[in-house]
């Protein structure tokens, strides 16, 4: 609560459910300026429906989002025009572009954000190239995450370069908070180079960035503290080694608590399935 | 010489050419220019349905009620008015577009079959709504005796407006295929392929849809305004409507990764449909199994594949020209 | 309201009925809204009236060969046209929704070539002197229609519920890809509910064909009735397809009769626009488990 005046962004109380699943249940999150927040959880925790509800993508059963103290409401392009931006966490990337193209939609919001400003680039686009200060960024874009022959279309990237090339997208809206739905999946070392570097680029301005994944060594070595998730609500909030140590760290990942965990491991030997799947499920989901 | 190949795009100059070659296939044949009127109707209507359809995943099918609108309009402003017929042509393009618009808002966060049965209806309810009011649309007998239209104080004879056509349509083929290609064909074919990109991103893919709709039903309307300068005449069958179904497969059969294509399909409608004597009755049934095939095995289209055959022979040099260099 | 104009809903909402469960039953076990329904009663009125017509055969005869035309047509819509777009197009709906429009036009074209382009009157499948009702009187077809209709519904709705397909059927449209991990005949579920929809258009088209004769354009304005009242309907049981079809067929008759002939037309246009911006999702929708 102390955070709310000056956080960026904040969500109070915010519920979700699929049919009988509650995806989403009370969950709050702050995120002040400058700040990196990581997200983690496992399969199913409800971290991207989280983000989908910041963003507007789903819509929360109850809740409350503000953005620099307003209330942010309604379709997720309103919200992005109000200073949110997103990646997915299955890369949503318009084939028939190309990646320079796929950037430049991270852009047009400033000019196509309502039905006149929509019909007047489609007059402008008749008679005219992109405008230069939009292709200019995108360049510069391009050029600070290293992302080469921007010419290329969807079909010639790997699952790393596509996350690099969405991350890029969302870059390009100077957004005030960033949402990555575990944008390190699938990377290479210069994919992850280049979305630490967009990390940084944001937090640096002074603005906000949430931080999706299953990887606790990265979002560990990226965020000043950790929001771990479990069956949609949060189970632990602190600075990242805190919550590596935690009790709720180990019941989360390891479905038992530290006192109980050597019974646990022998039971386990008896009986193999229970909490050695979950691991497995881990294992699998990297 | 593969250099400025390359460099530029040559589809303006190539399509005027098959045009021009066009027009003195018309020669003043009276029948061939009724043809070229009826394939200049159906290109417009091709190219009206290409920019929602093609460019932007949405299907309209009320397309019969834009071409009426535009033939209505005209008629009425040469028959009940004193102003210019081109006025009939704008006030025809904006009510279509209006009425996309707001049967397009009704439907706008439903799945697309939706948005075709409310214009199937509308196109239906339209065309029984125009048989059951003679005092306004001439009922079922339509209006006839249009007067023809003066263009900077000549008069269009049949021989004349052919050629006013022929700039007409071309016209607006390149101006359809630089929209395809600018910053809005852009966001329009992202937002067909991957909506939730180009919302997150912050345009509003509901209002633009509607634009493109919009858009789309305006540029057809001109096809039913051009019919009626033409023939003088209109009534409630001149455009019935399984015409909306051959203007859906236009642009499939000729190719979707260009405007032209909508062309193409058009000009092979008219010739399957109206041209081809021996086949008769069958035309429009021979013509839609092309289209199902072209559906199922050959999704580019006559001029996608063309496209495939024109970069064996002429390839590009570097990844740069891959498309226009921003 | 002449009981004769009410009777007259019931067998126009009878019709719609069977139309809009023929819809449901292809939505739920292939996730498709196939527009295809009308032209598949369309081609089994209009080839059942051309056989009788045109080549004398007897008229039941010629309603079996009719129905097998429509079952044919449904089935070869599934595997020809549905199929292969959706293995190369995934789940995009636009290119199914096309290629769904392009058969419709298809059966239309077809027919206008094979059986002509004329109007067909309806063959009455059984004759028997009309039913009295007080002041009205249920004529031969009528009846026929009504019981066939009353008939088709309790035998879906137990097959629904009682048959092993049957159960599966909406697990199948639901998410074809889980499913399939389920090991669930996913194919064969989806051929089914393509087959029996075909069966009770076809049945549909023919036994509604006397009311206002069939021509090979009849097909499209069926597709729209169907999908109408499905919509009105909702898709959460077997039964709303029948309310849903009774409630437009009200509209559609009672229109006319209180604001004039062309008012029918416009009428379903405003129902439709209503319903379509307001409840889409119809009067019944099936219940979240909670
Ligand atoms: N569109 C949807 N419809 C129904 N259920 C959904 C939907 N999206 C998510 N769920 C359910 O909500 C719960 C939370 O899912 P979510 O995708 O938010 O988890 P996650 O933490 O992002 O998991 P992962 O690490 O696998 O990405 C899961 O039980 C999931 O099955
Ligand atoms: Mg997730």
């Amino acid at each position: 609560m102390a955070h709310e005046s000056t956080a960026l962004l904040s969500a109070a109380d915010l519920n979700k459910s699929y049919g009988g699943v509650r995806a989403v249940r009370e969950v709050s999150l702050d995120v002040g300026p400058g700040e990196v927040v990581g997200l983690i959880g496992p399969n199913g925790a409800g971290k991207t429906t989280l983000v989908d509800l910041l963003s507007g993508t789903q819509s929360a059963d109850s809740g409350r989002i503000t953005l620099r103290g307003r209330v942010i409401s309604g379709a997720p392009s309103r919200r992005a025009r109000a200073g949110l931006a997103r990646t997915f966490q299955y890369p949503q990337l318009a084939p028939d572009l190309t990646v320079w193209e796929n950037i430049l939609l991270g852009r047009l919001h400033r000019r196509m954000g309502s039905a006149w400003g929509i019909m007047r680039t489609a007059v402008r686009s008749l008679l005219r190239p992109v405008h230069r200060d939009d292709a200019d960024e995108v360049d510069r874009i391009c050029a600070a995450l290293h992302i080469s022959e921007p010419q290329r279309l969807w079909s010639d990237l790997t699952l790393g370069e596509q996350r690099l090339i969405e991350v890029a997208r969302a870059l390009a809206q100077e957004p005030d908070v960033l949402l990555l739905d575990e944008p390190f999946a699938g990377s290479d070392a210069e994919g992850e180079a280049g979305i630490r570097r967009a990390v940084a680029t944001v937090s640096g301005r002074g603005h906000g960035v949430v931080l999706v994944d299953h990887n606790v060594d990265i979002v560990a070595s990226l965020v000043e503290r950790v929001v771990l998730m479990d069956q949609g609500a949060v189970a632990f909030e602190g600075p990242p080694d805190e919550c590596l140590r935690s009790p709720e760290m180990r019941q989360v990942y390891f479905g038992t608590a530290t006192a109980q965990a050597q019974q646990q491991d022998a039971a386990d030997s008896a009986r193999p399935e229970a909490s050695a799947t979950d691991r497995v499920q881990e294992e699998g989901d990297r | 010489m593969r250099k400025l190949l390359n460099r530029y795009d040559l589809s303006p100059v190539l399509t005027l050419a098959a045009g021009l070659a066009l027009l003195a296939w018309v020669g003043d044949n009276p029948f061939n220019q009724d043809l070229f009127a009826l394939a200049a109707t159906y290109s417009l209507l091709a190219l009206g349905m290409y920019i929602p359809f093609v460019l932007a995943g949405s299907l309209s099918m009320a397309y019969t009620a834009y071409l009426a609108f535009g033939g209505y309009a005209v008629a009425l402003v040469a028959t009940r008015t004193d102003w210019p017929m081109v006025a009939g042509y704008f006030i025809g393009a904006a009510a279509s577009a209006v009425l996309a618009v707001v049967l397009g808002f009704a439907t706008r966060r439903l799945s697309s079959f939706f948005l075709v049965a409310v214009t199937l209806l509308f196109a239906i309810a339209f065309e029984g709504w125009l048989t059951s009011t003679p005092e306004f649309s001439g009922g079922a007998a339509g209006i006839g005796g249009v007067p023809r239209m003066e263009l900077f104080g000549v008069e269009m004879t049949r021989e004349l407006f052919i050629p006013v056509l022929l700039v007409l349509v071309w016209g607006i083929g390149v101006l359809v295929d630089r929209l395809r290609k600018g910053v809005f064909g852009m966001v329009l074919r992202a937002s067909r392929d991957v909506p939730v990109a180009v919302e997150a991103s912050g345009v509003a893919v509901p209002t633009l849809r509607l634009v493109a709709l919009g858009t789309g039903a305006a540029v057809a309307s001109l096809g039913g305004s051009v019919f009626v300068t033409f023939n003088q005449a209109i009534n409630p069958e001149t455009f019935i409507l399984h015409v909306v179904f051959l203007a859906l497969f236009m642009p499939l059969l000729g190719g979707q990764s260009t405007a032209w294509g909508a062309i193409l399909g058009a000009l092979i409608v008219v010739q399957f449909t109206f041209n081809l004597g021996s086949v008769g009755d069958s035309g429009t049934l021979l013509f839609t199994i092309a289209v199902l095939v072209v559906l199922l095995i050959a999704p580019r289209g006559i001029l996608g594949y063309l496209g495939i055959l024109w970069r064996r022979l002429v390839p590009l040099e570097s990844e740069k020209e891959r498309t226009h260099g921003a | 309201m002449s009981p004769q104009l009410f009777l007259s809903i019931i067998e126009v909402g009878c019709f719609f009925s069977l139309l809009a469960l023929s819809f449901l039953l292809v939505l739920d076990g292939a996730a498709v809204f196939n527009f295809a329904i009308g032209p598949y009663a369309m081609a089994a009125g209009l080839a059942t009236s051309w056989l009788v017509t045109r080549l004398g055969y007897p008229v039941l005869a010629a309603a079996l060969a009719g129905l097998a035309i429509a079952v044919v047509l449904a089935a070869v819509t599934d595997v020809a046209v549905i199929r292969p777009i959706e293995a190369r197009l995934g789940g995009a709906e636009l290119p199914a929704l096309v290629a769904v429009a392009a058969t419709l036009f298809l059966i239309e074209q077809a027919a206008g070539t094979i059986f002509g382009r004329g109007d067909f009157p309806g063959q009455p499948l059984l004759g028997f002197e009309p039913i009295a009702l007080g002041s009205a009187a249920m004529s031969a077809p009528q009846v026929t229609l009504l019981v066939a209709t009353v008939a088709v519904f309790a035998l879906v709705a137990w097959w629904l519920r009682a048959s092993r397909t049957g159960r599966m059927l909406r697990a199948v449209g639901d998410n074809k890809h889980a499913a399939q991990l389920l090991g669930l005949p996913v194919s064969r579920i989806r051929g089914i509910a393509f087959i029996l929809s075909g069966l009770i258009a076809g049945l549909a088209g023919l036994l509604f064909a006397h009311k206002s004769g069939v021509s090979f354009t009849s097909g499209l304005q069926w597709t729209l009735w169907g999908f109408l009242a499905l919509v009105i309907g909702g898709t959460g049981s077997v039964w709303a397809p029948l309310i849903g079809g009774m409630l437009l067929a009200a509209v559609q008759i009672l229109s006319p009769y209180y604001f004039g002939s062309a008012a029918a037309d416009y009428a379903i246009l405003l129902v439709a626009l209503l319903f379509f911006a307001l409840r889409p999702s119809g009067l019944i929708t099936r219940k979240v488990r909670t």
